[in-house]
């Protein structure tokens, strides 16, 4: 695998207090991301994906360790010239407008003076912000601000893209928006790293992911490998059958109304519940196999660590 | 930036920049003695734009003050001092130092005698309980201008102050006596006399009695010679001539009860005693 | 090239910045209100008007440099806009002189600014433009420079509150070093004598930039002053930057 980006042995611990006490945050982490795909960065909040993301982007100076990108040192001009980033709750210059704001971005990487001006434009357009070009961004709401921070993470077309929670504080429709133009980018060839929470959208779009806890990889490799495909247990929501009845088939009964939902854990009693139901005269409103999600994995990696 | 190139430049920097320091200090440049106080005004207000610190600022420049006066390069450099010492006085009136020392400096250094008894006067105006400040005022106009009579004033005035030392009296006395004012020469130490705390104060006080008895008999007894000479032409041969001519009544003699001596030649009188060698 | 990039966006966000002209507009009362006193003075006038004038733009400028001079660096990153910046392809040190051109620049339009009212003012009383006053007014143009490269410097690791604190001391101290000049004279000689003229030679003096007095009293100056002065200003001010890079470019941004 060609390794766009290459982090080993990385250690970090910053000294706080008025006593200087020494706390690790990152204790050797090691990860290769590969060209094309899409990473996901996990973790629970304090875990060290932000710190591990200023160490690759150059804003703090990791004590150990090394990080390469597409084979350059991190700190290079020309790896900077390659990547895009988009901060988490991004704050940028609120006096520019939205296309004075790319402008100055563009001044500070290659990009042509007279190419500048149609960048910016189909920029704006992919990101939905074309009726705001002349807005000041102080006027910008959340949603606004991380639509133009995705705009200039991505102006001078970077071959790797690092997105921290691009996804929150946006509605579910925004959400699918930067879902798509995340997938896109990839379609474009493009590798990108993301860090976020939202568990549902990571297992949506991302090939491989990485699960940080407590300054250490817990877990790393391709998403299907990670997640057993076998069927954990199956979510039968019904009605009309007596509760009492349902209880030697599955487990954890729960009224809702008139609605009930059972969990069977066994394959054989499935048949079982669906007879009974027949038998019954009920109905079946939903029938759901579950597998591990990503959720259980990263809740279980948690506990351990 | 690579890290080496950074010091580097820092390090030459600094080195051309201390270099030019002391290149420029050698360098004269004209100054306008004080420039930077001139400003600063004088005034009753002065004290409230100072947001309490008056009493520090005062120190301060007071402390600027003496720098500036001992500075011996700075030519032209009195042009201020009144200035500058009321504005220490409005700050802080009761910072006594600076009074003494500014009415010194304007002796010593300006030689302006009359700026020092300003600052002096001033001092006691805000100070009515410093007799040195008069006392001062008195010495120096007693040594250095030998304006007896000033002098006589300011003794008096610390004498009224209580707590002013004893040999202020005396000091008034003379003065008095230098001015030839015999009478309140000869009250004063006639109770000096009186309330002598010992007996070397008694004995000084006699002397001066003495001094003082002599002078105004002998004041008395010439008048008499010249009124004698005026109706007989001529010196008299001896003193009791002019008891006999009734131009005086009784000869007048010293506080030991000597007669005094006369020279008919030159038609002086003079005491029979040296007042401190009796 | 990318110096300027940032030069510019820094001016361009300092010209807004509603504290310089505030400071302008209290700047422009003083030399007002110096007309003002210069009707209660008996004799010359205009020289009031000068002093009043000069000591103004002096002042006023040097807390023009230090209030928005102790916000550069410390804005940028309390905001954290610096990230979006220092992940581009751009150096540390390109960002700081960017951020530090800019500033210059936009104080330097100030600068002209109130010496433009304080010449017209002064030609009002004279009648002639006193060009002679603006030899003055550039050396205090160099003093800032000077001061600004103090505030930045601070501005990289202190909240601006300190920052001014210590950039104010910096300008004090400049401008009172000539009475540790005093003191050394009257000093032993000994290593204690040494090692106080070292720290006196390395304290800023300020007063290398101050032609007030002499312009206003037409007193004559020494030409060679004018060069020293200019390299000593330019080589303090490079110091204080070189010794800015040295703190930024390690600086960790948590």
């Amino acid at each position: 695998m060609n390794a766009v980006l290459k982090i080993s042995d990385l250690h970090k611990s910053f000294k706080s207090g008025f006593i200087p006490r020494k706390k690790e945050i990152l204790r050797g982490i090691s990860l290769d991301v590969g060209e094309g795909e899409i990473f996901g960065y996990l973790g629970p909040n304090g875990a060290g994906k932000t710190t591990t993301l200023k160490c690759i982007l150059g804003l703090i100076f990791p004590d150990k360790g090394n990080i390469e990108i597409f084979g350059l040192p991190h700190l290079s001009l020309e790896a900077k010239e390659q990547i895009g980033y988009l901060p988490e709750n991004p704050y940028f210059y609120d006096y520019l407008t939205a296309s004075e704001f790319l402008h100055f971005c563009c001044q500070l990487t290659l990009i042509a003076k007279k190419e500048r001006k149609k960048k910016i434009e189909a920029l704006l357009r992919l990101v939905g912000l074309e009726s705001s070009t002349h807005l000041q961004l102080r006027k910008f709401s959340r949603g606004m601000l991380q639509r133009i921070g995705l705009a200039q993470a991505l102006i001078h077309e970077p071959s790797l893209v690092f997105l921290d929670e691009p996804l929150g504080g946006l509605d579910p429709l925004g959400r699918k928006e930067i879902r798509d133009i995340i997938v896109r980018l990839k379609e474009e060839g493009k590798t990108v790293f993301l860090c976020s929470h939202i568990l549902q959208d990571i297992e949506m779009i991302c090939d491989r992911v990485a699960i940080i806890v407590n300054g250490e990889i817990s877990s790393q490799g391709k998403l299907k490998d990670l997640i057993a495909e076998e069927i954990l247990f199956t979510e039968i929501v019904l009605s009309g059958v007596d509760d009492q009845k349902l209880r030697r088939l599955g487990d954890a009964v729960f009224a809702h109304g008139e609605k009930i939902l059972l969990k069977v854990y066994q394959e054989e009693k499935i048949d079982q519940v669906l007879r009974l139901v027949q038998s019954e005269k009920g109905t079946i409103h939903s029938l759901i196999p579950r597998t591990e999600t990503l959720e259980d994995l990263f809740v279980d990696m948690v506990k351990k660590g | 930036m690579k890290k080496k190139f950074v010091v580097v430049v820092l390090i030459l920097s600094l080195g051309t920049f201390m270099g030019l320091k002391i290149k420029v200090d050698r360098i004269k440049r004209e100054k306008i003695p004080g420039a930077s106080i001139i400003y600063i005004p004088s005034g009753k207000y002065l004290k409230y734009t100072t947001f309490g610190y008056s009493s520090l600022l005062a120190d301060l420049i007071y402390l600027w003050a003496i720098q500036y006066y001992t500075t011996y390069t700075v030519v032209n450099r009195f042009e201020h001092l009144d200035h500058i010492f009321s504005v220490i006085s409005e700050l802080d009136p009761h910072y006594l130092d600076p009074y003494e020392i500014g009415a010194m400096i304007a002796i010593y250094e300006a030689r302006d005698i009359n700026l020092a008894y300003k600052i002096l006067d001033r001092g006691l105006e805000k100070n009515p309980d410093q007799w040195i400040f008069p006392f001062q005022a008195a010495h120096y106009a007693q040594m250095i201008s030998r304006d007896y009579a000033l002098a006589r004033e300011y003794y008096k005035k610390t004498m009224e102050i209580e707590g002013a030392p004893t040999i202020t009296k005396r000091l008034y006395a003379s003065a008095a006596y230098k001015i030839a004012d015999y009478q309140t020469a000869w009250d004063t130490w006639l109770d000096v006399f009186n309330n002598a705390e010992d007996e070397r104060v008694k004995k000084i006080a006699d002397n001066h009695l003495y001094q003082v008895k002599s002078a105004m008999d002998i004041q008395a007894i010439h008048e008499t010679i010249e009124k004698y000479k005026q109706r007989y032409g001529r010196n008299p041969a001896n003193l009791s001539q002019l008891v006999r001519s009734g131009i005086l009544n009784i000869l007048p003699q010293d506080r030991d009860g000597k007669d005094y001596l006369y020279d008919p030649q030159k038609g002086e009188v003079k005491a029979a005693s040296i007042p401190w060698k009796r | 090239m990318k110096i300027r990039v940032i030069a510019s966006n820094t001016f361009k966000e300092a010209i807004r910045d509603r504290i310089l002209y505030l400071l302008l507009f209290f700047a422009a009362v003083c030399i007002a209100f110096s007309r003002l006193l210069a009707l209660l003075t008996v004799g010359d006038r205009v020289k009031i008007i000068k002093d009043v004038g000069l000591g103004s733009l002096s002042l006023f400028g040097a807390l023009m440099a230090i209030l928005m001079g102790t916000g550069l660096v410390y804005k940028e990153i309390d905001k954290k806009t610096v990230y979006t910046i220092l992940s581009k392809p751009i150096h540390r040190y390109q960002f700081l002189l960017g951020k530090y051109l800019g500033l210059i620049l936009t104080l330097f339009i100030m600068l002209l600014l109130m010496s433009f009212i304080f010449l017209a003012l002064v030609f009002f009383h004279s009648f002639t433009i006193e060009w002679k006053l603006l030899i003055a007014v550039v050396y205090i143009f160099i003093e800032i420079c000077l001061i600004t490269a103090v505030a930045l410097l601070f501005s990289c690791f202190s909240t601006p509150i300190l920052s001014s604190i210590f950039s104010l001391s910096f300008y004090l101290i400049g401008h009172t070093s000539w009475g540790l000049e005093n003191s050394i004279n009257k000093m032993n000689s000994g290593i204690g004598k040494i090692l106080i003229q070292i720290l006196y030679t390395f304290l800023p003096d300020l007063e290398n930039f101050n032609f007030k007095t002499e312009v206003v009293h037409n007193l004559p100056i020494p030409s060679e002053i004018f060069l020293y002065s200019f390299i000593y200003g330019t080589f303090y001010s490079v110091f204080l930057l070189a010794l800015a890079m040295l703190v930024f470019r390690k600086k960790d941004f948590t």
